[in-house]
């Protein structure tokens, strides 16, 4: 006991002087994270993996608020957090997640007491510029802290977390040694917090910083509820600097413009008018290179996106100049915020249980991109090839009224399911007679079979596969709860 | 998934890698092989030593290069000698050897079946002496499992004739790796064989029994060699007594078995193991418009189908294709189908149904090419799929599902784009390569042909446009700078002619 009390006195000691009055450093301004995670099984939606602990810096914000990455939050299960010289933890819970943005904030489970004590919560440094010297803070596994320093010298498009979504990357350079157990490290700039580095490359010493920018309109938005987000503009565009193609668009050689090739259903550009083979010159003012770059005030030359997502909030409105069959014309887009389950196929799905339903034994699931991964990295070549082209060309089964892609991903074998066990893969296209477009309606459907007996249409396959009623009740309420451990024949939630 | 692979021993040098250690059962009877490498009964076993000519599909105006490999053939009668397709396949110049007398003798293939790897081939011209040899005699049975066989050929290891022994380790269905596409009955057998091998005849007693064609290699499955039984060598005989090989007819259809109880119940059927549900059949197929999804077929040919799709022929369990396997194509085949509870009696002629030939090997085939300004088109096949390592999901859809979505009722042929000679009129084309040429000029393209005829037909306006399937940028060249760019590129690049449509 003795010792313990001594080196409690030892850290009030150390803590004291720099409250409120010294710089910010790491152990004033960044605490260890300590996440465990356990997301759910695709293969097995009832059940959740098995729990993983992961560890990594956050930021201490006013409010004793600690940020971190959206991808060190995911599926958290329980989180400490932690001063790293003293190993003095505290429980504490996600308050705001994006996964999107990749960003998260965490907070205290309870009154912190004494916790924060001592502590400096760091500013943002919203006006960082080119040729900065950043500090990245780490710690070594014993609580000493660690600073590298390198330098901002490049603005970019590039991926925080999620695949195929660009945001706004500060890139620096310089060697930054991986220290034991940090998973998302503060970058920092004359003590303000300059953003969050998520990916390093060793080889080349490069940085990819998530900037400050972007977790100040994280946290603005946190602070107004509700939650907006980022909007979903929902084009797809070419680079327009072939001149045959310009000449065949009618386009003038000087002026830029990007050919709008594919226009998402139901998403922003759509729903405001927008259409395949327009080609956009300007966005809310800024021209709009062949490349489809413009001229940002603060970063210079940047992609066109950053203004449709990165730089914009969900209801503002996006004013385009684009021609049309040779016709210069204006158009307003009201930007729309899509969630991961408006897509026909989620982008990313965590923090919930996969919906799904089980008839007997067989699995019905509504098909996301954590499914198809389940086949490894090469998922695109290696995952059932219709759920992947499905994924591919997803605007099509939106146009024929499906909301998602019902699929069965299993079989369970079951009494009813005898002679279906290497089932898997299936789109479904009707229950009982009746259009499946997500997993609710085939939850209905299955509360009217005929004659005692389920009939499913499925896209390849067997084409109809048919279940006993009676079975399905009698396995659905005995045998899979008890072989296979199923406490719930469904989650629609 | 291992695929046997042919014991091919496409070029000699190139072989050392699958090169695997004789078999211990090559040394089993030292004595016999000492009394028999030589015997009168191996006369008619001679080794085949192809040239052959493969085609690049990457540079399809090019002359095909030469490669080469030896394989094995018997005389089974005069002046005809039986192997497999995959020895002599693409061949320039065939020449056959024999135990004890090193003069090559030319030879030509008379017949060939890719479907199920066999060939005939013959002496031209013809020289008495060589076939003076006593032909082998083909058995009319299927040998039974775990009595023996003995291989004999000219495998990789040596020059002379190679003799191997083993026991028949399994009857069943397998693929025919020539083809990649065609399953037949195949017999495995635990000798060793090995490159070289391939065309040689597996012998019981003094009867051929079979004909080694393929094999694992040793690090995927041990001691595992497939023959071609005799079911199958007699059924090509006999196809090509008219004078040519029809192939095998398909009932293009598939099925699914009815092992749940609630299919029975739903379908009305009686509980007696009989029956299997179609699940497709192609409307141009052999039973298009005459069966249909759903349906449950009961009987073939008077054979009644189990749940599972076997049937029983002079009691031994077999799958039902081996009812269509010992027909012909334009034989009739009789139908018992269960359809609106109550069964149904169809007859059918046999078909062949080439759509399937999608994604199977191509041989003695030259390359349809078609080029424009530099952008080569050629119809999507096998073979460039492979050659190109095509990976558009779109172009991979049209592969895949070609047979099974019935793509080629609206796609005779589906044309692709597969490259660019690069030059400064489709310098920003390139990132199109691979995909799938939708429409030419508004025209909708469905053969290689079309686009011929929709690209030699000048634009109503300024641009040619091409549009490829699923992408929203279309690709457009000016009229004017096509000609000379196309003059240009041909010259630069060395293309002797700017296509090749088969007639």
């Amino acid at each position: 006991m003795k010792f313990r009390l001594l080196s409690a006195a030892l850290l009030l000691l150390l803590a004291l002087p720099s409250q409120g009055t010294a710089a910010p450093s790491p152990e004033t301004s960044i605490l260890r994270v300590n996440i465990t995670s356990q997301g759910f099984n695709f293969a097995l939606p009832w059940q959740k993996q098995r729990p993983s602990t992961r560890r990594g810096l956050g930021a201490l914000l006013p409010g004793n608020r600690v940020l971190v990455t959206a991808e060190l939050a995911q599926d958290a299960n329980y989180i400490e957090l932690e001063q790293a010289a003293s190993g003095k933890r505290i429980t504490a819970r996600v308050e705001a997640v994006d996964y999107e943005i990749n960003l998260a904030t965490i907070v205290p489970d309870e009154d912190a007491g004494s916790f924060f004590q001592g502590m400096e919560p760091l500013e943002l440094d919203v006006a960082l510029k080119p040729k900065a010297a950043l500090e990245v803070w780490q710690f070594e596994s014993n609580g000493t802290p660690v600073s590298s320093s390198v330098e901002f010298n490049r603005v970019d498009l590039g991926p925080y977390f999620l695949e195929d979504q660009f945001f706004l990357i500060f890139q620096a350079n310089g060697a930054v040694q991986y220290r034991s157990g940090t998973f998302t490290l503060p970058v920092i700039h004359q003590g303000k917090l300059a953003g969050m580095l998520v990916r390093y490359n060793s080889r080349d010493q490069v940085s990819d910083i998530l900037p400050a920018t972007m977790v100040d309109r994280f946290l603005k938005d946190v602070a107004t509820p509700p939650y907006e987000g980022l909007p979903s503009f929902g084009v797809r565009m070419s680079p327009t600097l072939d001149p045959q193609l310009r000449s065949f668009l009618q386009l003038d050689a000087a002026n830029g413009g990007v050919l709008v090739t594919d226009v998402t259903p139901g998403f922003s550009a759509a729903v405001a008018g927008v259409e395949q083979g327009d080609v956009i010159l300007e966005m809310n003012g800024h021209k709009i290179d062949a490349r489809g770059s413009y001229e940002d005030p603060d970063y210079g030359l940047l992609g066109s996106g950053h203004l449709a997502r990165g730089k914009a909030q969900a209801g503002d409105i996006m004013k385009l100049v684009l021609v049309r069959h040779g016709q210069r014309r204006e158009l307003e887009v009201p930007l729309l915020r899509k969630q991961a389950q408006d897509y026909l196929v989620d982008p990313y799905v965590f923090d919930r249980q996969p919906r799904y339903v089980i008839l007997g034994g067989v699995l019905f699931q509504e098909l996301t991109l954590p499914f198809l991964q389940l086949a490894g990295k090469e998922w695109r070549d290696r995952a059932a090839f219709r759920l992947v082209y499905a994924q591919a060309n997803q605007d099509e089964y939106l146009k024929a009224g499906r909301k998602k892609l019902v699929f069965i991903s299993g079989v369970l074998p079951a009494p009813c399911t005898l002679g279906y066990e290497r089932l898997a893969g299936l789109i479904v296209n009707q229950v009982n007679g009746k259009e499946i477009t997500d997993l609710a309606s085939l939850a209905e459907a299955i509360k009217a079979p005929r004659d005692g007996i389920h009939r499913i249409d499925v896209v390849d396959g067997p084409r109809t596969i048919y279940l006993d009623e009676a079975q399905a009740k009698q396995d659905n309420a005995e045998f899979l709860p008890s072989r296979y451990r199923i406490t719930a024949m469904e989650n629609l939630k | 998934m291992f695929l046997p692979s042919l014991l091919r021993p496409a070029v000699l040098a190139g072989f050392a890698a699958v090169c695997l250690p004789l078999g211990a059962s090559a040394q089993d009877d030292p004595a016999d092989e000492k009394t028999t490498s030589l015997g009168k009964q191996y006369e008619s076993i001679v080794n085949v030593e192809c040239s052959a000519l493969r085609v690049d599909y990457r540079t399809p105006w090019n002359a095909a290069t030469p490669s080469g490999g030896t394989g094995t053939a018997f005389l089974i009668g005069p002046n005809l000698f039986l192997t497999n397709a995959h020895v002599i396949s693409d061949a320039s110049r065939i020449v056959l050897k024999k135990v004890g007398d090193s003069t090559p003798h030319r030879a030509r293939v008379k017949f060939v079946a890719h479907d199920c790897d066999l060939a005939l081939l013959e002496l031209d011209p013809p020289a008495p002496a060589f076939l003076k040899a006593v032909p082998l005699s083909i058995s009319t049975e299927i040998p039974k499992l775990d009595t023996t066989v003995k291989v004999v050929g000219y495998p990789i290891g040596g020059e002379r004739i190679s003799v191997t022994r083993g026991v028949v380790s399994r009857v069943d269905y397998q693929e025919f790796s020539h083809s990649g596409v065609d399953q037949h009955l195949a017999i495995q057998i635990d000798a060793a064989i090995n490159p070289g091998n391939s065309g040689g005849p597996v012998l019981q007693g003094t009867k051929v029994v079979g004909v080694a064609f393929q094999g694992y290699s040793g690090d995927v499955a041990q001691n595992t060699g497939y023959m071609i039984p005799t079911p199958v060598i007699r059924r090509f005989l006999k196809d090509v007594e008219d004078g040519s090989y029809d192939h095998y007819g398909e009932l293009a259809i598939q099925h699914y078995p009815l092992l749940n109880p609630a299919q029975r119940k739903a379908l009305q059927l009686p509980d007696n193991d009989r029956g299997v549900m179609l699940t497709a059949v192609d409307s141009t197929g052999t039973c298009g418009g005459i069966l249909k999804v759903g349906d449950v077929l009961l009987e073939l040919d008077g054979y009644p189908v189990d749940s599972t799709g076997s049937i029983d022929i002079d009691g031994e369990q077999t799958e039902m294709a081996e009812v269509v396997e010992r027909k012909f194509v334009g034989d009739s085949l009789k139908l018992k189908v269960w359809r609106d509870r109550q069964e149904q009696e169809f007859e059918v002629k046999l078909k062949v149904f080439p759509a399937y030939l999608m994604q199977a090997h191509q041989y003695e085939k030259q390359p349809e090419y078609l080029v424009h300004a530099g952008l080569v088109f050629q119809p999507l096949d096998h073979e460039l799929m492979t050659a190109f390592n095509l990976t558009s999901l779109r172009t991979r859809y049209y592969y895949e599902y070609y047979a099974q979505d019935e793509i080629y009722k609206d796609l005779p042929e589906v044309v692709v784009l597969t490259s660019i000679l690069p030059d400064a009129i489709n310098t920003w084309v390139r990132d199109y390569a691979g995909q799938v040429v939708e429409s030419i000029n508004g025209v909708k393209i469905k053969s290689l042909k079309d686009a011929a005829a929709a690209l030699a037909k000048p634009p109503e306006g300024s641009h040619v446009v091409i549009q490829f399937a699923g992408e929203g940028r279309p690709v457009a060249l000016e009229k004017g700078l096509i000609a000379p760019a196309h003059e240009r590129i041909l010259r630069k690049y060395g293309v002797a002619s700017d296509r090749y449509l088969a007639p």
